[in-house]
């Protein structure tokens, strides 16, 4: 089908004017790619899709979303009225919103699949380091973006959560109370928050947009990794991503798409993970909600500030362990990139991955002094895994890794 | 093989999410179940009647036209049915209490809270809003007094009156309350989200429609991948 498209006369008047040819050429058709790569690697594509679903739904919501946070009925305000008439009254509002709600989460489990497999198979390591911070930066943008837009629906949630997040820089040295204000646009979170929040989240996916793009462009120079984690030499070794691996990652979509829809349509809430129960009730700056949490994407990290009794230190250690991300390559100096031929490193990132869920569940669920001594336990394995690949390769007996595959 | 590891890898955490759901249900006492659909318009309309002759004495529904009344078929009333309800209201507004926030305050302490998303916005909604109906009881410390005290609802001292009559209600009555207080539970389960019995419906084509997409891919990735060695 490409082919044929290709020898069209529209395309040769656009191909001697953009190039185009060549860019399919070098991006699509002959772009080699390994012949091994199992379905963790189609994670990368389905956050492609969903960061476009996203940014889509997103457009058409803001076409009807009002930010402001002036009452008007009873303890309603003009945003949480037009999050509802979205709801009610716009034609298929309802389809939009719940596809922007349920993408939100859907993007972090699509995003942590993809980190996670970078991980395991030690795809940060030489010559994939600039990769990795780059996915960082993108992991970071994405908490940020997913964070303003908690706000919109302007829930006791919403306000709440976006109070305590936005009290964490009050706890800064010399600049804290001067961010903190910044942030909120006064001393406590109100109307000017609500506008700046929607500002910014309208900007986010946007820079998102363009350092994804830096990303795949970082991809197409070092080549993806494998599971195997080594080089590959031979000829015979790589397929193009063109038929296989667009078709491999179509039928990716595939199953991703019934999950995805399955939540839309049937399970929105997700059983008040996706969009949480509070949230229905309207902001109150006067009513403390019993139990605040973030949504469960944020709550490992909620979970780390939480571990620490001062407030200052536990904002230190939520930065640290995301900053850390960014050391990682330069952390683990093993030779040996993929976790299948490092048997130290494989249980150890096992563990991390397990330790990364009970962070989660311990954030999500109100404290208790089990679940606190649990969450401090998990809060150091999470630090003490980037230190220990530090020390791993002096004594790790790695197995001898295949000629080729 | 690996698509195998992946399927058992998402198998698994879909159990754990369940299981941390229903650990999450928290210590309270576990709510009655109510015997409610969302698609059983002769229930939905009780429960509006309910609604309208009971709650909406303080509660509003404010996101919840007259012409909504009209125009979703799980309620589809008449035009002059609705226009009997609302009096001098315009068809477009919200069902509001003709009880203001002042008198409200000064006659139970606080504002009754709006019910259009009653239903989401506490946990186990139907089941809870049908609980907390017939919740009222004594107070087994004799602390809170009688009609403030309810089994169900969080801390057990609530503000709104025995709405329904149960507490000390007459043994043949019980049947009928509880009947009400699902169909109320049934309208509120309803309205909090007018549009979920076509989200459903339109879901099942959709699903459908990708399970089949899913199968034409996959096999065609097969056919593809077919002369590939790995």
């Amino acid at each position: 089908m490409l082919n044929s498209m290709m020898k069209t006369k529209i395309f040769a008047w656009v191909d001697r004017r953009t190039d185009a040819g060549a860019i399919i050429k070098s991006q699509l058709t002959e772009y080699p790619a390994p012949k091994n790569l199992n379905y963790m690697w189609n994670f990368g594509s389905l956050a492609l899709l969903v960061l476009v679903l996203q940014i889509l739904t997103g457009v058409f919501l803001a076409m009807y979303y009002k930010p402001s946070a002036a009452v008007s009925y009873g303890q309603y305000t003009v945003a949480f009225d037009s999050v509802e008439r979205i709801m009610r009254d716009v034609n298929f509002g309802w389809l939009i919103r719940y596809m922007h709600a349920v993408g939100a989460s859907a993007f972090f489990v699509v995003v942590y699949m993809h980190i996670g497999r970078g991980l395991y198979y030690g795809s940060y390591k030489e010559p994939r380091e600039l990769l990795w911070i780059i996915g960082v930066v993108i992991l970071l943008i994405m908490q940020g973006a997913a964070f303003f837009g908690y706000l919109l629906p302007w829930g006791q949630m919403s306000f709440w959560g976006a109070t305590v997040i936005t009290n964490l820089f009050g706890a800064l040295p010399v600049i804290g109370e001067y961010l903190q204000q910044l942030l909120r646009g006064g001393f406590a979170v109100g109307d000017p928050t609500l506008n700046r929040f929607f500002s910014l989240h309208y900007l986010f996916p946007l820079l998102l947009a363009a350092i994804v793009g830096g990303h795949i462009h970082a991809l197409h120079v070092v080549h993806s990794n494998n599971p195997e984690g080594i080089d590959l030499t031979k000829e015979e070794e790589k397929i193009m991503f063109h038929p296989y691996y667009t078709v491999k990652d179509a039928f990716g979509v595939g199953v991703f798409l019934l999950f995805y829809c399955y939540f839309v349509f049937f399970n929105p809430h997700a059983w008040g993970y996706f969009i949480e129960v509070d949230n229905y009730v309207p902001a109150n700056a006067l009513s403390t909600p019993p139990h605040i949490a973030p949504v469960w994407y944020l709550t490992p990290w909620y979970t780390i500030l939480r571990s620490f009794p001062d407030k200052l230190v536990g904002v230190l250690a939520m930065g640290g362990s995301l900053a850390i991300l960014f050391a990682l390559p330069f952390l683990d100096r093993s030779k040996v990139r993929s976790a299948r031929y490092r048997p130290v490193f494989k249980q150890m990132v096992i563990l991390f991955f397990i330790d990364v869920i009970v962070l989660g569940y311990c954030g999500h669920e109100p404290p208790t002094p089990v679940l606190k001594l649990v969450g401090q336990v998990a809060t150091a394995y999470y630090f003490a895994f980037f230190f220990l690949l530090l020390i791993v390769p002096k004594f790790e007996k790695t197995k001898p890794e295949p000629e080729g595959i | 093989m690996k698509l195998k590891q992946l399927l058992v890898a998402v198998g698994a955490l879909s159990v754990l999410s369940f299981a941390q759901s229903a650990s999450a249900n928290e210590g309270g006492i576990e709510l009655k179940h109510a015997e409610i659909s969302v698609t059983d318009q002769a229930q939905i309309r009780r429960g509006l009647t309910v609604f309208t002759d009971v709650c909406m004495g303080c509660h509003s529904a404010t996101y919840v036209t007259y012409k909504g009344l009209i125009d979703y078929p799980e309620i589809g009333l008449t035009r002059e049915a609705v226009d009997e309800l609302r009096g001098d209201y315009a068809l477009t507004e919200g069902m509001r209490t003709d009880l203001s926030a002042e008198d409200a305050k000064g006659s139970y302490g606080k504002v009754p809270p709006d019910l259009s998303v009653i239903a989401y916005a506490r946990k186990g909604g139907a089941d809870y809003i049908y609980s907390v109906l017939t919740g009222f009881e004594h107070d087994p410390k004799g602390i809170i007094p009688d009609g403030n005290f309810n089994e169900y609802f969080p801390g057990h001292r609530i503000a709104m009156p025995d709405p329904m009559g149960w507490l000390d209600h007459d043994k043949e009555d019980t049947a009928q309350i509880e009947k009400d207080s699902q169909d109320v539970a049934a309208f509120l389960a309803f309205i909090a989200d007018p549009h979920q019995n076509q989200r459903r419906a339109i879901g099942c084509w959709v699903l459908g429609f990708l399970l089949l997409l899913t199968l034409v891919l996959w096999r065609l990735k097969v056919e593809v991948w077919k002369d590939v060695k790995h």
